[in-house]
């Protein structure tokens, strides 16, 4: 199995720099992420491991190998299109056989090689259908088993969801996540959606413009974002303006808000002993007694099924969003107390 | 709206060509099928009763028998000779940035604003014994005598090529443009080479194109009067050529009418085994 490691990536298209010199390092077996808006930069990053776009400048090493010179068809790895690439004149055996035909593998191993890793794929009893015969699905699988069968170094995965219906793409997020674990193959899936994202890695990059705005894990980038971009592209978020009250006493600092004083980590306050603290909508709670805490009036509810979102606007007049399940309804106009608790504020700007 | 009324629609929508092709096509070929059945005429085009003899003195002839063959075969050369020349152009052009692919397309399409008649003169000024090829190659000492160019197969499968290379380019153009980069992307993942994914994936999968150009080119050359009758003059007359010198300076309408229709038989007999060889299993429904 392989670890990849990326130092310095550059790609330069003469008019513009698609990516900016990034570094990531990925540990053998490890699932994850490059997510972002389209244009960020991730897919050219995916190609350059691929060996389908070369790179400017920088370095990708495969168990402490460089591949950058090296062609695609020499790097021994899998990918999966978007589209699905199946190809559309051969059968789904025909399709599995061809990266095993590259290698020289043997008619039999072959046969059983393919059989077993459309098994895998739950597509036992279509080897002899050709791609247009499938559903997308079932074509999504193929190209997947198609990745898979020639047991590659690295499986790479460019938005491979991208065309399937909401229903598939969430059974699909949770297959793939799955057959890798089993697999247990260096996976580096190209996405620009944050719960694709976020339930399937292991580790998420998050990039914007080229370069790399945060990586961690799904949880530090939604609950300690490095910036208010990435904040917001992974999720709905509340900006509160907030000031120190009194020097931090070891991680904690009190810190005024309209919502009222909490106890916040992470705090590396300004000059001015100002702070700007992030807010996600299901940390807060709402009460319909006063129960002392920020009071604020309802303006709008959008029920969802499972939780309903409410928009509130504070005796100041500022709006924040809340996310809470339906057990207790509120309607437009209702008064309510909010409640929240101090650690699920994140302060923009924090030491990493 | 009724289902007779529905029912009726596309028929409507076909009409039109049905009408065209049925007052165009098929009742010419009825009356020339009639007309090869016909008895010579001594002094009139054709004499009244009917004979096989006709197609007896086409099959009995060698000359027309070779001349049939020829005519085959300078029809496949020159189809083969466009696919060979238009892939690589078609390719490129399926490939090719936007910004220039205007121009490109240009300069295929080009060979067809000029009307074939002055084209295939062109072709003779350049091809005779005293034309401009030969006599920049005696020029320049690289050679005695005039190669022979003009009044001969090479000379017309040359000219035809010119002539009907952007048929050949445009269906595989499309062809070609069809195709996904990223498919071709996931076989050289999967090991392939270039060359490997060319053969493998690319040529099958632009085989719509080649099919398509390759019968077009073919029935083309076939049916190809002007230019072989230039290129060729006296000495090689393909089957169209004597088709019409039957029919318009030796008056022998019954005569001409047999090989017209040999020519079109044996054209889609060949047409029929072509498409039957490169049939796409993975197209069918």
């Amino acid at each position: 199995m392989t670890e990849v490691s990326i130092e310095g990536l550059t790609k330069d298209y003469g008019s513009s720099l698609a990516v900016n010199g990034i570094s990531v390092k990925i540990a053998d077996g490890e699932f994850i992420s490059l997510l972002g808006p389209s244009g960020c930069g991730k897919t050219t990053t995916l190609k350059m491991i691929a060996g389908f776009e070369d790179a400017t400048a920088g370095a990708i090493r495969f168990d402490g190998q460089d591949v950058v010179n090296v062609p695609a068809e020499k790097r021994d790895i899998g990918m999966v299109f978007q589209n699905y690439a199946l190809f559309p004149h051969m059968t789904v055996a025909q399709n599995l056989a061809f990266g095993l035909e590259m290698r020289r593998v043997s008619r039999s191993d072959i046969a059983t090689r393919t059989a077993r890793v459309l098994d895998m794929v739950q597509l036992s009893g279509y080897a002899d259908r050709y791609p247009r015969q499938l559903s997308g699905g079932q074509q999504q699988r193929v190209a997947l088993a198609r990745a898979l069968v020639i047991e590659p170094r690295i499986l790479l995965l460019d938005e491979p969801l991208a065309n399937l219906d909401a229903k598939l793409r969430e059974e699909m997020r949770v297959f793939i996540r799955d057959l890798q674990k089993r697999v247990g193959i260096t996976t580096v899936y190209v996405t620009h959606d944050q719960a694709e994202a976020m339930t399937m890695s292991d580790r998420v990059v998050v990039m914007f413009g080229g370069r790399i705005a945060q990586h961690g894990s799904p949880s530090d980038i939604y609950e300690r974002p490095a910036s208010l971009e990435v904040a917001q592209f992974v999720g709905q978020v509340n900006i509160l303006e907030g000031k120190v009250v009194s020097p931090a006493a070891g991680d904690l600092t009190p810190v005024d808000t309209v919502l009222g004083q909490f106890l916040v980590r992470g705090v590396a306050p300004d000059a001015n002993g100002t702070v700007t603290l992030t807010l996600r909508p299901e940390a807060v709670e709402l009460a319909s007694a006063d129960t002392g805490g920020a009071q604020a009036t309802v303006s709008a509810s959008y029920y969802s099924g499972s939780l309903v979102d409410y928009r509130l606007t504070l005796d100041n007049g500022q709006t924040i969003n809340v996310q809470t399940f339906p057990r207790n309804r509120w309607a437009a106009g209702d008064r309510v107390t909010i409640k929240v608790d101090g650690e699920r504020f994140w302060p923009l700007g924090a030491p990493s | 709206m009724s289902m007779r009324a529905r029912s009726a629609k596309p028929f409507l929508l076909i009409a039109p060509a049905v009408l065209l092709l049925g007052l165009f096509l098929v009742l010419p070929y009825i009356n020339i099928g009639i007309m090869s059945f016909r008895n010579p005429g001594n002094g009139s085009p054709y004499a009244p009763g009917f004979t096989t003899g006709n197609y007896l003195r086409l099959f009995s002839d060698s000359f027309y028998l070779e001349q049939i063959a020829n005519t085959l075969m300078i029809g496949a050369i020159t189809t083969f000779a466009c696919l060979i020349l238009g892939f690589p152009v078609a390719w490129q052009l399926a490939r090719t940035q936007m910004r220039f692919r205007g121009l490109a397309y240009g300069l295929v399409l080009s060979p067809l604003l000029v009307g074939i008649v002055i084209r295939s003169y062109g072709w003779t000024i350049l091809l005779g014994n005293n034309g401009m090829i030969n006599r920049t190659l005696i020029n320049m000492g690289l050679i005695d005598h005039p190669l022979g160019l003009m009044y001969n197969s090479l000379g017309i499968v040359i000219a035809l090529v010119h002539v009907f290379l952007p048929f050949m380019i445009l269906p595989l153009m499309s062809a070609l443009q069809g195709i996904d980069p990223s498919i071709e992307a996931a076989a050289r993942s999967l090991g392939a080479g270039r060359i490997t994914a060319f053969r493998r994936i690319v040529l099958p999968l632009s085989m719509p194109g080649i099919q398509a150009g390759c019968i077009l080119v073919f029935v083309l050359s076939l049916s190809a009067y002007v230019t072989p009758s230039l290129i060729g003059g006296l000495r090689v007359k393909t089957m169209a050529v004597s088709v019409v010198d039957a029919l318009i300076d030796t008056f022998q309408w019954p005569f001409g009418s047999a090989m017209a229709l040999m020519l079109s038989l044996t054209g889609a007999l060949v047409v029929l085994i072509f498409a039957r060889l490169t049939r796409m299993k993975w197209k069918a429904n």
